[in-house]
C-alpha cells in the first residue's frame, strides 16, 4: 500500500513536471526557507505546495532559525523565498520604522530590501496578522482586573514577567512598555524566555511567570484560556505576512504570473485561518505539510 | 576581523560587564554552581554503580547500553521533555533550574559510569585473585586493590564529564537560567555580537580551565606506586641496549 502511494505520488509529480513545461515554471528550483517556528514553516509550506502544483520545482529549507539567520540566508542567495512578517521584518533593518499600518510597513520594507542581496521583492501580504501580545492567565486577569496593557502599569512590580532576552533592547517590547505604558522592565522580576515558544506558554500556565509575551495567533492562548491584553496605546506594528523573493529568481520566471499565484493565496490567509491552522499543527500535532495540503485543497488552490 | 576582535576584547574588559547580577563574575558563579551540583549528583549515581558492575561483572551490558542511550538524546531535547513534569512539580525552579540540571546529570553520568566500570574491570585479574587468596573480603578487594588501581581511569571519566557539563550549562539560558550562556543567548537575541562572542570565549575558557584542573586532580590522585611504575617502565624502555 505504502509502495503504491509512493508510485502514485511519483506519477502525479511527473504529471506536474510535464505540465510545468506549459506554464513556464523554469528549470531551476526555487529554494524556499522559513524561520524556525511553526507558523513561518506553515506559510512557507503553503507557498511551496501552490508553486509545486503549478509546475515550479521547489527545494525546501524550512525552519532555518531566527531572523538573523534567515535574513542572511535570503540576502546571500542560499534561499530565494521566505515568508516575512512586515513589522518585525522591517524592524530588523530599522527599529524606528514599523507602524500600525501594513501598507506603510510593506512600502518601507520594500525600500530597504531593494538594496539587499541584489534586490528582494515583497509580494502581496495576508489580511491576517500575528502580532506580539502581552498575555496573562485568567486568574491573574480577574485578580487585578486586567483587560488592557495599561491596566498592568500599577501592578507591574507584583508580577513575574516572561519576556524574550532581546526585549530590553527592543523598542517594540521594552521600549513600548516603558514609553507608552510607563513600565520599566529593568526594575521588574523578569525570566528571559523566547517569545511565542511552547516553553513560555507552559511557564505561564504553570504560574512560573504571570505575564508573558506570546504571539496573537499562538494556539496556546486558546488551549489554556489565556487573556490577551489589549494594546490600548497602539504600540505594536502591523505584522501581516508576505512572501519575499530574490529578484535574481524572479527574472528567471514569468514574474506577473508568479506574483499572482502567491498573492491569491495570501489574500485568503486571515487571522482566523492562522489560528485555526496553528491549532492543527501545534495542538493536534499534525504535520505542517499535511495541514497546508488540506487547507489549500479546501480553498481550491490545489487538487 | 581585527575590528571584531577588538570589539570582543573591549566588551570583555568593560568595567560595567564585571559587576552586578548580569556581570561576568555573577554569571560565572551561576555557571559553576549549576555545573558543580550536576557533576556531584552524577558522581553519586555513577561511581558506586560503575564500581559495582565493574567488580561483579553483572548487568554491565544493560547499564552501559542504558547510559549510552540516555546520552544519545540531545541535551536540549531532554530539557524540553522534562519541562512539563518539572513545572508541575515546582513552578519556579521547574522552569529555570531542573530541566537543565536533569540534562546535565544525564550527560555526566555516561562517561563517569563507563570509566568506573572499565577501570575496575581492567584491573589485572592476577592481583584480584592474589588478594582473595590472602583472605581479603570482596569489599576489601574492591576498596584496597581494584579502586586504587582504577583511580586514574575513573578520574579520567569525571574529567570528561566535568568539561561536557561546563560546556552544556550554557543551554540553561534558553529556559531562563543565568550562567555564562546568558551572554550567548542574549547576544544572539539582541544581535550584540560582541556580547555573544564574549560569552562563547568565557564558556570555552571555563571548560578549558576545568580540563586543566581535573587533569591535575587526576595526576595527584594516581597512586605514587603507579606513577613510579610507569616512569620506571618508561626509563627502562628508553635505556640504550
Amino acid at each position: 500500500m505504502r509502495h503504491f502511494r509512493k508510485l502514485a505520488l511519483g506519477a502525479s509529480l511527473l504529471a506536474l513536471a510535464i505540465s510545468a513545461c506549459t506554464t513556464g515554471g523554469g528549470s531551476s528550483p526555487i529554494k524556499i526557507g522559513s524561520d524556525g517556528f511553526y507558523e513561518s514553516r506553515l506559510m512557507a509550506e503553503i507557498y511551496a505546495q501552490v508553486l509545486e502544483a503549478n509546475g515550479y520545482k521547489v527545494e525546501r529549507n524550512l525552519g532555518l532559525g531566527a531572523r538573523p539567520v534567515t535574513a542572511a540566508a535570503i540576502e546571500s542567495g542560499q534561499i530565494d523565498l521566505k515568508p516575512e512578517y512586515l513589522g518585525s521584518g522591517l524592524g530588523y533593518y530599522d527599529k524606528t520604522k514599523p507602524t500600525g499600518d501594513p501598507a506603510t510597513n510593506k512600502k518601507e520594507l520594500q525600500t530597504i530590501l531593494t538594496g539587499k542581496g541584489g534586490g528582494i521583492t515583497v509580494l502581496g501580504y495576508t489580511p491576517g496578522q500575528d502580532t506580539n501580545a502581552f498575555v496573562v492567565r485568567p486568574d491573574t486577569a480577574a485578580q487585578f482586573n486586567l483587560k488592557k496593557i495599561s491596566d498592568l502599569t500599577a501592578v507591574a512590580s507584583q508580577l513575574t514577567w516572561g519576556l524574550p532576552p532581546e526585549c530590553i533592547a527592543n523598542p517594540l517590547c521594552g521600549g513600548a512598555l516603558k514609553d507608552a505604558y510607563g513600565i520599566d522592565i529593568a526594575t521588574l522580576k523578569v525570566t528571559p524566555l523566547g517569545a511565542c515558544d511552547a516553553p513560555i506558554a507552559e511557564a505561564l500556565n504553570s504560574k512560573a511567570v504571570d505575564v508573558a509575551e506570546l504571539c496573537s495567533t499562538q494556539p496556546a492562548i486558546a488551549q489554556f484560556g489565556f487573556v490577551s491584553l489589549e494594546d490600548d496605546k497602539k504600540t505594536q506594528p502591523a505584522e501581516n505576512l508576505a512572501p519575499i523573493v530574490r529578484n535574481d529568481f524572479l527574472v528567471k520566471v514569468d514574474k506577473a504570473a508568479f506574483s499572482k499565484l502567491l498573492d491569491d493565496v495570501s489574500a485568503k490567509v486571515t487571522t482566523e485561518v492562522l489560528l485555526q491552522l496553528g491549532v492543527e499543527v501545534a495542538v493536534n500535532n499534525k504535520d505542517v505539510d499535511k495541514v497546508a495540503t488540506a487547507w489549500l485543497k479546501e480553498q481550491g488552490f490545489i487538487k | 576581523m581585527m575590528e571584531g576582535l577588538i570589539d570582543i576584547a573591549s566588551w570583555l574588559l568593560h568595567p560595567a560587564h564585571w559587576s552586578g547580577p548580569d556581570g561576568i563574575p555573577a554569571r560565572a558563579w551561576e555557571h559553576l554552581a549549576l555545573s558543580s551540583v550536576a557533576l556531584l549528583l552524577a558522581l553519586l549515581v555513577a561511581v558506586p554503580l560503575g564500581l559495582l558492575i565493574g567488580h561483579t561483572r553483572r548487568g554491565d551490558l544493560l547499564a552501559i547500553n542504558l547510559a549510552n542511550l540516555a546520552r544519545a538524546v540531545p541535551s536540549y531535547a531532554v530539557m524540553v521533555m522534562a519541562l512539563p513534569l518539572t513545572l508541575s512539580l515546582d513552578p519556579r525552579n521547574g522552569l529555570t533550574i531542573y530541566p537543565i540540571a536533569i540534562a546535565m546529570v544525564l550527560l555526566a553520568i555516561v562517561p563517569i559510569l563507563v570509566n568506573a566500570y572499565t577501570g575496575v574491570r581492567d584491573v589485572d585479574r592476577e592481583l584480584v585473585e592474589a588478594a582473595r587468596a590472602m583472605g581479603c573480603t570482596e569489599s576489601q578487594v574492591l576498596r584496597q586493590v581494584e579502586l586504587p588501581l582504577a583511580i586514574p581511569v575513573i578520574v579520567g571519566g569525571i574529567r570528561t564529564a566535568a568539561v561536557q557539563v561546563v560546556a552544556t550549562a550554557a543551554l540553561g539560558a534558553i529556559l531562563g537560567y543565568g550562567g555564562l550562556g546568558r551572554h550567548l543567548i542574549d547576544g544572539i537575541a539582541r544581535r550584540e555580537y560582541d556580547r555573544l562572542w564574549a560569552g562563547v570565549i568565557l564558556i570555552a575558557g571555563l571548560a578549558i580551565l576545568t580540563e586543566v584542573l581535573f587533569a591535575d586532580v587526576q595526576r595527584r590522585l594516581t597512586s605514587p606506586g603507579l606513577r613510579i611504575a610507569r616512569t620506571g617502565a618508561a626509563a627502562e624502555a628508553s635505556e640504550p641496549r
